[in-house]
Formats: structure tokens, C-alpha cells, sequence
């Protein structure tokens, strides 16, 4: 665009801001309600919300030791722990009736005479008597 | 963030050349008056939270719009009302005609403005509205965008939906139709 272009669009401008003054009362009377009717309108500042990075295991367990817990926590807390602790127990005592049970089976082995002694110390024996059974 | 206050005067400082917009656009006061209405009770509604430095874009975008909204409005209407006189009956159609109240319903709008006829540059004045009032929407939109409301070709483009270059073929274009019309009603700026 032209500097005489630019010139006359700025003089049109002008122009038109000289017409804004000449508006009737009434008109600016409505533009000033409308105006505030606008403002009584106006959307609520929302709330500031800050992301914070956290951790999902350790920082939690952490925080249920910082605070005191109510009894509903407690309780949920405490249920996954003796059920884990159960769980432990069990396992044991079923790897310890194993062991013993086959432990029994080499003995009685033995005591029938079906086995060499040097089959104690054979540690595929066990893969040997599962074959016998059969 | 925009304060109560930022937004007031914000909207006191656009309230009249939206309005001119508006006016310029539908070329009926009442209408213009209920779309800078409506244009600033969305912009509070909606974006009274945003920034200042956002809100002459934001409200342009939106004054446009309804604009566009009351032509469409407009355009259904008129299509039932064409549809319906065409239903009514003979005598409907040769009713009472008062020419006066015609001419003075369309004579209104200038006719406050142009209250002190007798001196030419209010005349002046009035003739470039007039002619403002006959370019294309898109090139008054753009020229009143960039050299009335001050923005610069990215936010006229932005506000419009269209490229900068086009922008800048619409203004161009504008400030020729504008100069060759004042011409030609023998005023020269």
C-alpha cells in the first residue's frame, strides 16, 4: 500500500471517529447498559491449579506413615499384611511337608532293599523313584 | 488475567465503533445495538478471564461473528416470511400502503446522524459512511479492522479466517473502491 493510500485510509479514519461523537444519546445510553449488563456477566476468575509431580509407591507408603491414619485406613492397610504374612507361612509349611515326604520315600526305599546306599548322595534320585511309582 | 475494571474500559473503549460496525454491516440501528450487545456479553462470558492483550482480538472475532449469525437469521426469516405472503390472500397485498412511513422508517438511521445537515462536513462525513456502508463485507471488515481498530495484518487475518495476503488485497482494494466512490460525490480527503 502507498503512502497516499495510507494517507487517505488514516484521514477516512479520522473521519469516522469525528462521527462518533455525533451519536445520539440514546444510542450511547444503550451501549452503557449494555455495557454493564456485559460486566454482570463476566466469567469467575477460575481457580489456580499447580501440577506436582509424585511419586506413586514410595511417596505414598511414605505419607501413610507421616500422617495418622484413620481406622478405615488402618484396617486396609493392615489386611494386605497378614494376608501376605499367611501367605508366607503357608508356602513354608507346604515346602516342609514336601521335603519330609520325600525325605520318608528314599527311607523306605532303602529299608525294602530296592536301593544302593550310594542313592542317598544320587540327586536325580527323585526323578528315579517318581519312575519306580509309575 | 483481565479485572472488572481492564474489561470495562476495554468494552467503553470498542463499544461505539462496534457498534458503527455493526451498523455499517446491517445498516439497522436496533439490530447493531442488540449485536454489540451480544458480542460483549460473550466476550465477558466466555473470555472474561483472559489476558487484556488478548481481548481487541478475541472481540473482534466474536463481533464478526454474530454479525454473520444475524445475516443468517436474517436469511431464514426472509425465507418464511416470502413464503408465507405468498400464501396470503389478494387482499392482504393491496392493503394500506403509507409511503411516509416508509421513507422515514429508512430515513431514521442517517437521519439522527445527519441532524445538522446544513453544514457540509457533518454531509461529508455522512457520504463517507454511505460509502463505507456499499463495499463488499469482506473488504469493510478488513479496512475497518487494520485502520480503525488499529490491528495489524496477522490479527486481521486471524480475526477474518483468512490469509494475510488476503487481508491485504481487501484493504487495498477497499481504500480504492473508497477514494474512486468520494470522487466521484466530488470529496476529496
Amino acid at each position: 500500500m502507498t503512502s497516499h493510500e495510507l494517507d487517505f485510509a488514516y484521514k477516512v479514519r479520522h473521519a469516522l471517529d469525528e462521527q462518533l461523537a455525533t451519536l445520539p444519546a440514546a444510542t450511547t445510553d444503550s451501549l452503557a447498559a449494555a455495557r454493564k449488563l456485559a460486566l454482570s456477566r463476566k466469567k469467575k476468575d477460575s481457580p489456580l491449579q499447580v501440577f506436582v509431580a509424585e511419586r506413586a509407591i514410595a511417596g505414598y507408603v511414605g505419607d501413610l506413615f507421616d500422617k495418622p491414619l484413620s481406622w478405615l485406613g488402618r484396617f486396609g492397610l493392615a489386611v494386605p499384611v497378614f494376608v501376605v504374612a499367611i501367605g508366607l507361612v503357608g508356602i513354608f509349611q507346604f515346602e516342609q511337608q514336601q521335603r519330609l515326604s520325600e525325605i520318608a520315600d528314599i527311607d523306605a526305599a532303602v529299608l525294602s532293599d530296592e536301593l544302593p546306599l550310594t542313592a542317598y548322595v544320587d540327586h536325580g534320585f527323585n526323578a528315579y523313584l517318581a519312575k519306580l511309582v509309575e | 488475567m483481565a479485572t472488572d475494571k481492564e474489561l470495562s474500559d476495554f468494552l467503553e473503549n470498542v463499544e461505539r465503533r462496534a457498534f458503527k460496525q455493526a451498523a455499517f454491516a446491517v445498516r439497522n440501528e436496533a439490530a447493531a445495538l442488540d449485536i454489540t450487545q451480544d458480542a460483549m456479553i460473550k466476550l465477558a462470558e466466555k473470555y472474561g478471564d483472559k489476558s487484556p492483550s488478548e481481548l481487541p482480538l478475541l472481540f473482534q472475532r466474536i463481533l464478526q461473528n454474530t454479525i454473520h449469525d444475524y445475516f443468517r437469521r436474517e436469511k431464514v426469516r426472509n425465507t418464511w416470511i416470502t413464503l408465507f405472503s405468498s400464501m396470503s390472500t389478494e387482499s392482504d397485498e393491496s392493503g394500506d400502503f403509507d409511503l411516509l412511513e416508509t421513507y422515514e422508517a429508512q430515513g431514521d438511521f442517517h437521519g439522527s446522524e445527519s441532524s445538522a445537515d446544513k453544514i457540509e462536513r457533518d454531509q461529508v462525513l455522512t457520504i463517507i459512511e454511505e460509502e463505507l456502508q456499499k463495499l463488499t463485507s469482506r473488504q469493510r471488515e478488513a479496512f475497518l479492522m487494520r485502520y480503525w481498530e488499529e490491528m495489524d495484518v496477522a490479527e486481521t487475518a486471524a480475526a477474518m479466517g483468512c490469509s494475510e495476503g488476503s487481508v491485504k488485497t481487501h484493504c487495498s482494494r477497499a481504500t480504492h473502491a473508497l477514494s474512486l466512490a468520494l470522487k466521484a460525490r466530488g470529496i476529496q480527503l
